[in-house]
């Protein structure tokens, strides 16, 4: 669904500004090390293929001068730290790399009591971008090959960290390919977008990948796992997986921070981050409310107001 | 005092979740009133509006319903101090999810009757169904109930020639 056009005038993002960032976090994760000020980094070191970054927790200095980041540090590290995950860390503080979409998700956390705030050292990157997934992924960055979310970024300098790496090169005006594919279908009928979704659900073969990357998916028994009663058909049909996208969605309205895993990594390239987008945009016009700006300890759902709009109730 | 039932060639399927401390009364103040109201509508009683997931509310669209009804206490009445207030908010927005998946908006009520307004009740319940009777059967959630539809269809000219190309 995506009509990709490049702009002649963006010749991509300069490689002096990822190795600036590259620098400031190894000096940064060498220096809290060696200090013995945290226990882990939580980073990326360059992948096994050219070009490419995995996500590591690294606790030798010598291993955190390798720490990289590059437009292929596509990662949610928040991840690692929900009780989903747990078991990978040792206890103690750490340290962990955040762009402005995953310190969304650490204000989310930390707003719901996962993690805490004084156990943390936030490495925030000032992030231009990353590669969209299946896009050509050589350097440097431009149009052509830039995540969508990273088109409509509105935090690309991470606030209230405890250092930002680097700083944030020019930015061209990227089309806002997610945010006409809403308008897109917010103008179609309801038996038009039914068919789109439908189409789009069908595809879905019940990874869960969406559930498993989600920081903010960290329920240690799902609600769609239960089978005693049973909420959510668990066989990838088309009933299951329709009802299960609608779960998801609702239970990440108000919570969701835009980091756009769950769309990065679906298999069948199901454009999840529409729903999230739109459940964000509906509590922003109804509550006025935006997810993962600062750690809140009540959402949208679950704090009210007397006087909330009920126009929809008789 | 019988009441002339009139035939119809569709018959609504029609789910309401109600609270039992408001609707519910008001439902059965309705029905000792001796007040006639359609009878496609099956009640199912709830501690409280806070306690309908919307998950309830799919289920039901998936079993086979062709309207939902959720209703409960007007706000400030609730007998948990701010359970509808919840409700009110996590129904307003999936409300919108629903509206944007695809789903007729129109088939999914939202009310609040008290346990004196027997009246509003029949009122709510007669509107719906006939809103929903007049809008013929949900086919949407009934139609992906019946299809068996596999993500990957084996034997496609695809599959077999990358099998081919294996060998």
């Amino acid at each position: 669904m995506t009509t990709e056009k490049a702009h002649n005038s963006f010749a991509g993002i300069d490689q002096t500004y990822y190795q600036a960032v590259t620098e400031a976090i190894r000096l940064a994760a060498v220096k809290l090390l060696e200090a013995g000020s945290v226990t882990a980094v939580i980073g990326y070191l360059p992948g096994r293929r050219k070009g490419t970054a995995s996500p590591a927790v690294v606790s030798d200095p010598a291993q955190a001068a390798h720490l990289i980041f590059s437009p292929a540090c596509v990662n949610n590290l928040s991840l690692y730290l929900t009780k989903a995950k747990k078991g990978i860390l040792k206890k103690g503080r750490v340290a962990i790399v955040a762009k402005g979409c995953d310190l969304r998700a650490l204000a989310g956390l930390m707003g719901e009591s996962q993690i805490k705030r004084d156990e943390l050292v936030i490495i925030g990157v000032a992030c231009a971008g990353v590669y969209a997934p299946g896009s050509d992924h050589t350097p440097p960055l431009i149009e052509a090959n830039i995540a969508r979310k990273c088109r409509e970024c509105t935090v690309h300098l991470p606030a209230g960290t405890d250092l930002v790496a680097g700083t944030l090169p020019p930015l061209p005006e990227f089309t806002p390919l997610e945010a006409m594919d809403l308008s897109r279908l917010e103008a179609m009928t309801p038996a038009e977008r039914w068919a789109f979704w439908k189409e789009q659900f069908s595809r879905c073969i019940r990874c869960l990948a969406c559930r498993q990357v989600c920081p903010l998916c960290y329920c240690e028994q799902c609600l769609c796992d239960k089978n005693r009663p049973q909420a959510v058909e668990s066989s990838p049909r088309p009933a299951g997986n329709t009802a299960w996208h609608i779960v998801r969605a609702m239970h990440l309205a108000g919570r969701c921070g835009g980091c756009a895993e769950c769309e990065r990594v679906c298999p069948m390239d199901i454009p999840l981050n529409l729903l999230n987008r739109r459940m964000a945009q509906e509590l922003k016009e109804l509550y006025n409310f935006e997810a993962g700006m600062l750690p809140q300890e009540k959402g949208p759902l679950t704090q009210y107001k007397d006087d909330d709009d009920q126009s929809f109730i008789k | 005092m019988h009441h002339e039932k009139v035939k119809h060639d569709f018959e609504p399927k029609i789910i309401a979740f109600v609270c039992t401390w408001c609707t519910y009364a008001g439902a059965d103040l309705a029905g000792t009133s001796r007040m006639q109201y359609p009878d496609n509508v099956r009640v199912l009683k709830f501690p409280c509006t806070g306690r309908i997931d919307p998950v309830f509310i799919l289920r039901a669209f998936q079993k086979g319903a062709d309207g939902v009804l959720v209703s409960g206490c007007h706000p400030g009445d609730c007998h948990y101090m701010a359970g509808n207030f919840h409700a009110r908010r996590r129904f307003a927005a999936f409300r919108a999810l629903l509206g944007f998946v695809g789903v007729d908006l129109e088939r999914l009520q939202f009310s609040w009757v008290s346990a004196a307004e027997g009246g509003k009740w029949v009122e709510v319940v007669t509107e719906l169904t006939e809103k929903v009777r007049a809008m013929g059967p949900m086919q949407e959630f009934k139609a992906l109930e019946l299809e068996e539809q596999w993500s990957a269809v084996l034997g496609t000219p695809e599959l077999k020639e990358a099998y081919e190309q294996i060998a």
